[in-house]
């Protein structure tokens, strides 16, 4: 939180960004909203809820993936792990920070659609809490999984801090359904636990209920990977310390 | 009591042995350096002892206690400072001071801090940004969180280089007054050898992973036989080379100084020699051997 507090790069990852991105896709929907004045009055709500929720997503794996970068880069790593901290220590705390951070720029963001479009990311009701708690799940095993990247091969593959998430967002049918996408893309996205959480809010929107086994896949896939990306960070911790924490550079 | 006991300890990296099977201890409240050129494995040990490297075989014990299996309890007791660490640059002395704190869950942490920014003198950067520091400064920094935790250990890796003289000398001072009334065990490497020699209490010299010697630095210095014996020759420079040259000597020449490599036990030879070539000096002095000759000849560098 000390480096947040002083780090502007911070600040506008957390704020501006997303203010950017509400600005930019919203106003875009609108302009075409106003040329076809036939379609759907949900769509600015589907695709503003969509930034929003994917925002849960990436802080998430974020906050995770560059938090350990900004050990690295400080050269803080070593310090951090000569004391008692255990290593489930430390992913615990990224937890805990990254759903701090990422409620915030949610909170603020939901405040920024509100003001703009009059969307609001409250009217899914309680689907809003395991939504969350899903896209939670999701952003952490792919902050993980790069975290145990970076441990392996050092800050050589910090691009994938701010790319990975990205590989999962095209099946991730944030802002266009599944249908949309073709055949290929759709069996690749069933093994994408966040397709179902968006294609659930999507039906939110349009029916006012989501089917309750598509939060339980969402979940169960969740789970496997968040254990899969613990069990890859934690055997990639135990490999850098064959080779030396302070090789990781 | 040894407080770490290092038995048969050894690092592979592949085919390359960095450390191969040393064995040491350390006693309570004891200062010992690990000397050594670079690339001889002391970097290697000293990561090892803090469990940030996986040894290939072998054990380290700290207070009794086997590292690995007691890991955090350890790591609770002991400290390292090193140059090749820093802090997050952004934050401020105080709020990284705070973070250790909080790691290392020292109850009385106001307290603490206080003291050991007292102690480094750094009360005027306190609330500055570690980004504002100069080198030294971040070195003080350093070593004020290896304090932090009460150590009974503290690993030092180069632990004065880049502080001004002074402050290097208050660092001795300050690591002698710990030791004394705290009884903290020290493990040190320096490239400083004075420095080393001032403090440690004990030297292991190690090359090329193994330990070569294990002894005091008095001890140590007495097997260089060799003195520098260093003259001011007003008359007969040219007869004082040629007698060298007949002994056998290695000198140096610096205007119308010399410096001669003698062993200690014939100095006095030496100076009636010159004597009787009639060669007139009028300033002398005597160098005994010190670490660093001792270091120089054992990495052959001389």
């Amino acid at each position: 939180m000390y480096v947040f507090k002083h780090s502007i790069n911070r600040m506008s990852d957390a704020f501006y960004w997303p203010t950017i991105d509400l600005l930019l896709w919203g106003l875009t929907v609108s302009y075409a909203k106003s040329l076809s004045p036939t379609s759907s009055q949900n769509v600015i709500l589907m695709v503003v809820s969509g930034i929003l929720l994917w925002l849960v997503v990436w802080r998430g794996q974020y906050e995770i993936s560059v938090n350990l970068l900004e050990e690295l880069w400080s050269r803080n790593l070593i310090n951090m792990f000569v004391s008692p901290l255990k290593l489930s220590e430390w992913v615990i705390s990224t937890v805990l920070l990254s759903f701090i951070k990422a409620f915030a720029s949610v909170i603020f963001a939901s405040f920024v659609a509100y003001g703009l479009y009059k969307v609001e990311i409250f009217s899914f009701g309680f689907y809003l809490i395991p939504f969350m708690i899903l896209l939670f799940m999701t952003g952490w095993w792919v902050g993980f999984f790069v975290a145990g990247l970076i441990f392996r091969y050092g800050t050589r593959v910090e691009q994938f801090a701010w790319s990975m998430i990205y590989i999962i967002a095209p099946f991730s049918v944030i802002y266009y359904p599944l249908a949309i996408l073709p055949s290929w893309a759709q069996k690749i996205a069933m093994f994408v636990p966040t397709s179902y959480i968006f294609e659930g809010a999507r039906e939110v929107i349009y029916k006012g209920t989501v089917d309750p086994k598509k939060l339980l896949i969402s979940f169960v896939l969740n789970s496997i990977y968040l254990i899969l990306s613990l069990i890859f960070l934690k055997k990639s911790f135990d490999k850098t310390l064959e080779k030396g924490l302070v090789k990781v550079l | 009591m040894a407080i770490l006991k290092v038995n048969n300890l050894t690092k592979k990296f592949k085919k390359f042995t960095a450390v191969n099977d040393i064995s040491f201890e350390l006693k309570e409240g004891e200062i010992l350096g690990l000397l050594g050129p670079n690339g001889a494995g002391k970097t290697t040990t000293i990561q090892m002892l803090l469990g940030v490297l996986t040894p290939t075989a072998g054990e380290v014990r700290y207070f009794g206690k086997n590292f690995i299996e007691n890991r955090e309890e350890i790591l609770e007791q002991i400290n390292f400072s090193s140059t090749y660490t820093d802090f997050p640059w952004t934050l401020t002395v105080r709020e990284n001071l705070t973070f250790f704190s909080y790691l290392y869950d020292i109850k009385d942490r106001t307290q603490r801090i206080k003291k050991i920014v007292d102690s480094f003198k750094l009360n005027d950067l306190f609330n500055q940004q570690m980004q504002d520091l100069s080198a030294g400064q971040k070195t003080r920094v350093n070593l004020a969180k290896a304090l932090i935790n009460y150590p009974k250990v503290l690993l030092l890796d180069e632990p004065t280089s880049s502080l001004d003289p002074d402050v290097a000398k208050y660092v001795r001072e300050f690591l002698f007054h710990e030791r004394k009334q705290f009884q903290i065990s020290i493990v040190l490497t320096s490239h400083n050898m004075a420095e080393v020699e001032e403090v440690c209490d004990r030297v292991i010299f190690i090359d090329k992973g193994k330990i070569i010697v294990d002894d005091t630095p008095e001890n140590l210095t007495k097997t260089i036989e060799i003195s520098h014996v260093e003259l001011f020759v007003k008359d007969g420079l040219k007869r004082t080379v040629d007698y060298c040259q007949e002994k056998g000597l290695k000198y140096e020449i610096e205007g119308r100084y010399i410096v001669v490599d003698v062993k200690e036990k014939a100095i006095a030879e030496f100076l009636r020699g010159l004597m009787d070539k009639g060669v007139y000096y009028d300033e002398i002095s005597i160098e005994k051997p010190t670490l660093e000759d001792y270091f120089l000849q054992m990495t052959k560098l001389k």
